[in-house]
């Protein structure tokens, strides 16, 4: 593995990290199999129908909201995550590494900068924690995480919700407002899950979020990107997987725009229409992104694993070969 | 643990930070969810949709019978918002599919390695 200048998060962080997604993509799973329940039927069906989703859903929802409370006392409680605070607030740096960014793709920009840089060479006193995505992401999956579980505990119970609004429609329209909210995040995690696994010099997967700093020695890599070699499939897969998000981004899009009605009907329909068809790939691609985003979240916490168990070797080799002034293999 | 022992002290955070947190995010789980959940939780089958409801019953879109005006302004609202955000994070997906192309051309080509490899033994390399 190289040592990329990785190694910002704590153990504490990379774990909440792989807990959140997998929890996330649990309620993705089941929310839009019910949301588009005609071009997701068979996973809905996967599922356990409609009650068995609605009961995982609630589960995740549980697991949500511990989850966010677990961080939310964490970050006020302890000075390490108050100290992050300073961390993670936009600059006028973050505006420039966006430009910066899009001059750099059209060829009007020799490197990127700082900002948003995840590849940092040997210079990594001057790349932030985060970059600007980095700060982006945690913004807006914060707001919408947030409003998400508020709404969701709202049409927990639709009877209770009908206390409030004394109708039914309004308990159906928090479902539907439920359901479009959450697709602005399901959005941004497939942008997500594109970023840090297909970036040249990570792929497949980026290990910042899976491997804690405190295994990761404090040298760095000396070279830049240019001494790294690129993997064979890279090209390819990385096109691949380009396309399916940005199919998959645009077919929840439009789907969104669709499908506001109660989302599951007590006897599931597969939706007609040629045009639907098209909506039904597109969206079915999407999904097949979100898994890969699981997947590579599986392969993350392995290359730690893997790591662990790599420093354990070294330290018992060098145990036992540095006795006679030798130096132990790498 | 032993492979832990002569790498650098990182600040991290307290185990009894860590556990405070733990109990607490829990416990806000357990009263939101006694709180949204009332007396029934899963109440679900009074609503499901039945698609043969004719004129505005509960098997038919929200907006029929709906009396609450910025319900409908919430739903135009976040519908605007998904355009949005989606064009905004399509915007991203190009840009960074397109800084990652660059930076791949700057990197070593795989072939490229193949051919040092051979010339270990000798063989010419260009």
């Amino acid at each position: 593995m190289t040592n990329l200048d990785h190694g910002k998060f704590t153990r504490v962080t990379t774990t909440f990290h792989s807990l959140l997604a997998l929890d996330v993509f649990l309620l993705f799973f089941t929310g839009y199999s019910l949301t588009f329940n005609d071009e997701l039927w068979w996973l809905l069906t996967l599922m356990g129908g409609a009650e068995g989703v609605t009961a995982l859903h609630r589960v995740a929802g549980f697991g949500l909201i511990s989850l966010i409370g677990f961080w939310a006392i964490l970050m006020l409680t302890t000075d390490t995550g108050r100290s992050n605070f300073r961390a993670i607030v936009p600059t006028g740096d973050d505006v420039r590494a966006f430009i910066q960014d899009v001059q750099f793709v059209l060829g009007n920009a020799d490197e990127r900068h700082p900002n948003a840089k995840q590849f940092a060479g040997g210079d990594h006193e001057s790349i932030p924690l985060l970059s600007y995505i980095g700060k982006g992401v945690v913004f807006i999956f914060a707001i919408e995480l947030f409003l998400l579980t508020i709404s969701g505990l709202l049409i927990w119970s639709k009877t209770g919700l009908m206390q409030y609004f004394g109708t039914k429609t309004a308990a159906m329209a928090f479902v539907v407002f439920h359901g479009l909210l959450g697709v602005i995040m399901l959005m941004g995690v497939m942008f997500h899950v594109f970023e840090h696994g297909f970036h040249p010099a990570f792929y497949p997967v980026e290990p910042k979020a899976f491997i804690p700093r405190e295994l990761i020695p404090e040298t760095h890599a000396d070279g830049d990107i240019s001494d790294l070699t690129l993997a064979p499939s890279w090209n390819t897969v990385s096109n691949v997987m380009g396309a399916l998000t940005v199919v998959g981004i645009v077919s929840v899009m439009i789907g969104s725009i669709f499908d506001e009605g109660y989302p599951v009907p007590r006897e599931l329909t597969v939706g007609g229409g040629p045009e639907h068809l098209l909506l039904t790939v597109g969206i079915n691609a999407g999904i097949f992104v979100l898994f890969v985003g699981l997947v590579l979240s599986m392969y993350g916490n392995l290359l730690r694993v893997r790591w662990e168990r790599r420093l354990e070797e070294e330290r018992e080799s060098g145990r036992t070969t540095a006795t006679d002034g030798g130096t132990p293999d790498d | 643990m032993s492979y832990e022992s002569d790498l650098p002290e990182t600040s991290s955070y307290s185990p009894t930070a860590v556990a405070i947190s733990a109990v607490g995010g829990i416990a806000l789980a357990l009263v939101s969810v006694w709180w949204a959940a009332g007396t029934a939780v899963f109440y679900e089958g009074l609503f499901r949709i039945s698609p043969t409801v004719d004129g505005g019953g509960v098997g038919t879109d929200w907006v029929v019978g709906n009396t609450v005006p910025w319900l409908d302004f919430l739903i135009a609202f976040i519908h605007a918002a998904d355009v949005l955000m989606g064009l905004f994070i399509l915007l991203m997906v190009f840009v960074h599919w397109g800084a990652f192309r660059r930076l791949a051309a700057q990197m070593q080509d795989p072939e490229e390695e193949r051919r040092e490899a051979v010339a270990t033994d000798g063989g010419e390399t260009e």
